[in-house]
């Protein structure tokens, strides 16, 4: 039984993106994902649990310690590939991700370094998404709620944890995405909403909102 | 009168040479201009469920007639507010010649997002560049000449306050209504973005949605509930929507992030570019630092407590003087002469008696709460909106009223509740979703306003004492948050996040914040005049033919075996549905004609127990007919039924538990 076979790196690297937006990921958005038949993937589904590298509840699955491992080694595999394909290829940043797909289940652990030294080591892959060094850390940031702030503190939106698409919408309408910078400029006692500066303007958040947008 | 919005748009479009939408995010000036724009003829539509409003007008401009169309104030044009939803349904129901886009020169990059949805719907703009004079008290600069450019659409330099600019913004949309070809847009999103586009628009183009091809793939890919539904009908529609699942799910691969995330953020670059090519580098001064006062705990919360605490009094000082003042004057001088005519004309029978019911009585009992209280609390609701006031209240308030399922802007239509709860019925207007309306609109029929609070003082507190008075109120202070709590549990729906937009403080604007208060007040004059006048002459008939006294006996096993209360009390709290303190008046009354003169000391043929269930009782069951026909037009009938049985049902059970348990206690 080998473990490391390219339809487990597939799933658990999935399941990886899939985490950034809801957690635990259910397997329906999992098979939207990989464009698999539901039926199929909870079968593969079951066997990555009886391997240990995924945790499957009935909300959905989520990976494991060692699920994480493995799919942040093929995360870091695929955006060196899309680097190499574009720096010394010459291909165009939106034609690499599919050939990418299919480098990084070939390259060896040698095969990596040497890719990543040949590129300057670089820090993200041509989309701006960062790269995990050797050990899988991503980015060494600590990651906070917003709601966890405290006035006058500064951060920069990661994400936002938000299952209701028309809340996430409106959100973004007002220019709460990833990557903005955001300013706490006052925080309500008791578990009260906040006060924040996005670009220009200022918004109440209720807690439960700020909560689901991580901040770094 | 509020009209469907279906046939108020097709009329204005039917009888003006031009229609004109009038669009912007939340606090921009826009109805400033509106007002500027319009005479007092302004109508009101709503879209059947929606609270929120289109107010419509007509205008002459040189020999044209233009139709006005105010579109509620917005983000965004998209289906996930109400605001935003009713915002465009409105623009596409009635295809506006030209939509006004008014701008905020000093948040230029977020309005900008707005009008690059316009831009995607393919409808003709013209922009306002409003606020420039606030902008430039800030350093910020805009060279709207580029924007126009930029964009490709007119813009033109307004200050709304002072009406400057207007005439020739209104003259730039005519002649961009005037050119009747179709308006092509260069404005564009990134490469990538648009390849996506244009692939799902050419499998859009052998089909009629009565939209543009762009706008509904743009729409389609953003995950546009309504759209999607809409195509989803269509014969051919699951293979377009697989078709745009496809093309999101290769954007959302290529980009790492959700495709309506990435188009967002694609509008929101867009703007930021554009804003920053037409400002100057210069950086702005930021102002407001006085605002922060009202949300800062440490001083927010006395400021709080004191506004609260001067509507409150305003409302019950104020409003009772004025109220009694309005009273005496009436009773002198108008009742004689209405009741003259009507007993002129139809002699001193049964009909005459009936109809000074209802003429003297009934138009008495509109008037006394409709112009102290509802006219008064209108303005100063008016006020706190528009200063910007009412956000810092939300922002203090929000954490409390989340128990029961509402935001922080709940907090200022229960405090006005105290004072009557007819204009605070009509101030949860500030209330976004119908759930939250209802919910507020409950609680707010429990606390006791004025009229209530007399009856309570001048039957408890006078005779028995304040201790039992005080006890009236913990009791229904305790009910209004176990039923806020279990409405809250009950009611289907959650109440979303709150996400609020805090505004800078703006010097309201008098004359806006009287035309508001007028509007509102006119609605409320025609909705409540008919019903208080219809109850009051059906109240009238059932004294004068003395039906009134049978009902004492049906009512008896409720009155004096559940409640403990002498048949006498029972038919009193009927009319106060008139008005509360009728109650205590009519006690009076009917008592000295049943055991005579001496029973003006209540104590006489009511022990203090049955006062105290007497007040409690009166205090919670519906409120007055004024109040019910207000929650009938806020809510609809079902939902104002609803709220009657509810509390009726509920000042029974209690008054009947205080009952037994004071006996049982020997209180």
């Amino acid at each position: 039984m080998q473990v490391d076979t390219p339809r487990i790196e597939e799933y658990l690297e999935s399941i990886y993106k899939l985490q950034q937006e809801q957690h635990p990921v259910s397997t329906s958005r999992l098979a939207e994902h990989l464009k698999l038949s539901p039926p199929s993937v909870s079968e593969m589904v079951k066997k990555l649990s009886n391997k240990g590298l995924i945790n499957h509840t009935g909300k959905g699955v989520c990976l494991t310690e060692e699920g994480n491992r493995i799919a942040k080694k093929v995360i870091r595999r695929h955006r060196l590939s899309e680097r190499l394909l574009t720096d010394i290829l010459g291909f165009k940043w939106d034609e690499v991700h599919e050939e990418a797909c299919r480098l990084e289940h070939a390259i060896s652990p040698e095969m990596e370094e040497r890719i990543e030294q040949s590129l300057g080591n670089p820090k993200t892959c041509p989309h701006g998404h960062p790269i995990p060094d050797k050990d899988g850390l991503l980015l060494k940031e600590k990651v906070r709620q917003l709601s966890e702030l405290k006035a006058k503190e500064k951060a920069i939106i990661v994400n936002v944890f938000e299952e209701d698409p028309k809340m996430l919408q409106y959100l973004a309408s007002l220019g709460l995405i990833p990557d903005v910078s955001i300013l706490v400029e006052e925080v309500a006692p008791f578990g009260g909403p906040l006060i924040v500066c996005v670009s220009g303007s200022r918004y109440a958040l209720g807690r439960e909102v700020a909560s689901k947008i991580k901040v770094k | 009168m509020a009209l469907s919005c279906h046939g108020a748009l097709k009329e204005i479009k039917g009888s003006t040479d031009f229609t004109f939408a009038l669009a912007g995010n939340p606090n921009v000036g826009k109805s400033s201009i509106f007002n500027r724009l319009t005479g007092m003829g302004v109508v009101t539509a709503n879209y059947p469920g929606k609270t929120v409003e289109l107010n419509l007008a007509t205008t002459d401009f040189k020999d044209l007639r233009i139709g006005i169309i105010d579109l509620p104030g917005s983000y965004a044009l998209g289906a996930v507010s109400e605001d935003q939803w009713v915002a465009r349904r409105a623009v596409l129901d009635c295809k506006p010649d030209v939509a006004i886009m008014i701008l905020d020169a000093t948040n230029l990059a977020r309005n900008l997002y707005m009008l690059i949805q316009f831009i995607d719907l393919g409808i003709p703009i013209v922009a306002a560049l409003n606020l420039t004079d606030e902008a430039e008290k800030r350093n910020i600069i805009i060279n709207s000449g580029e924007l126009s450019r930029l964009l490709g659409i007119p813009v033109v330099q307004t200050i709304a306050t002072t009406g400057s600019g207007l005439d020739d913004l209104i003259q730039k949309a005519v002649d961009t209504a005037r050119i009747k070809k179709d308006i092509k847009y260069s404005l564009r999103y990134g490469e990538d973005i648009e390849t996506n586009i244009k692939r799902l628009e050419g499998k859009l183009l052998a089909y009629n949605f009565g939209i543009n091809p762009r706008a509904l793939s743009i729409m389609l890919l953003e995950d546009d509930s309504e759209f999607i539904e809409l195509v989803g009908k269509h014969e051919n529609g699951k293979f377009i929507l697989e078709e745009a699942n496809k093309i999101s799910r290769e954007i959302e691969e290529l980009h790492g992030e959700k495709t309506p995330l990435r188009i967002a953020r694609e509008r929101h670059g867009l703007a930021g570019s554009i804003a920053s090519q037409v400002q100057g580098d210069v950086q702005p001064i930021t102002s407001d630092k006085i605002w922060a006062y009202t949300t800062s705990p440490l001083t927010g919360i006395p400021i709080l407590i004191v506004i609260l605490a001067i509507i409150f009094s305003f409302l019950f000082y104020g409003g009772n003087l004025l109220s009694t003042f309005f009273s005496n004057q009436w009773a002198a001088y108008v009742s004689p002469v209405i009741d003259g005519a009507i007993y002129y004309v139809f002699g001193d029978g049964i009909i005459g008696k009936i109809l000074v019911w209802g003429f003297d009585a009934g138009i008495l009992a509109a008037l006394a709460v409709g112009i102290p209280y509802v006219l008064t609390f209108y303005f100063m609701l008016a006020f706190l909106e528009d200063s910007g006031y009412l956000n810092s209240v939300a922002f203090l308030t929000d954490r409390l009223m989340h128990k029961f399922g509402l935001h922080g802007r709940a907090i200022i239509p229960l405090v006005a509740g105290a004072g009557c709860n007819v204009p605070a019925i009509i101030g949860t207007r500030v209330l976004a979703t119908m759930r939250e309306r209802t919910i507020a609109s409950t609680l707010i029929t429990l606390i006791p306003c004025s009229a209530r609070t007399a009856v309570i003082l001048g039957a408890v507190s006078l005779f028995v004492g304040w201790k039992p008075a005080v006890a009236i109120y913990l009791i229904i202070l305790a009910l209004v948050f176990i039923v806020g709590i279990g409405l809250n549990k009950v009611m289907p729906g959650k109440s979303a996040g709150l996400v609020m937009e805090m505004f800078p403080f703006r010097a309201p604007i008098i004359s806006n914040i009287l035309k508001k208060t007028w509007y509102r007040f006119k609605d409320f004059v025609f909705v409540a005049f008919p019903i208080v006048l219809f109850g009051s002459l059906v109240l009238g008939g059932l004294y004068e033919t003395g039906y009134l006294w049978k009902l004492a006996s049906p009512l008896s096993p409720i009155v004096e075996g559940w409640l403990g209360l002498p048949a006498v009390a029972g038919l009193t709290l009927i009319f106060a549905v008139l008005r509360k303190e009728l109650a205590l008046q009519l006690l009076v009354t009917l008592a000295m004609v049943m055991y005579g003169g001496e029973a003006k000391n209540l104590l006489l043929f009511m022990t203090p127990a049955q006062l105290f269930v007497y007040a409690l009782v009166n205090a919670i069951y519906i409120p007055c007919v004024a109040t019910i026909a207000v929650l009938g037009r806020e809510l609809g009938w079902k939902r104002a039924f609803g709220i009657m049985a509810f509390t009726i049902t509920l000042a029974i059970l209690i008054g009947g538990i205080a009952f037994r348990v004071i006996g049982y206690l020997q209180l």
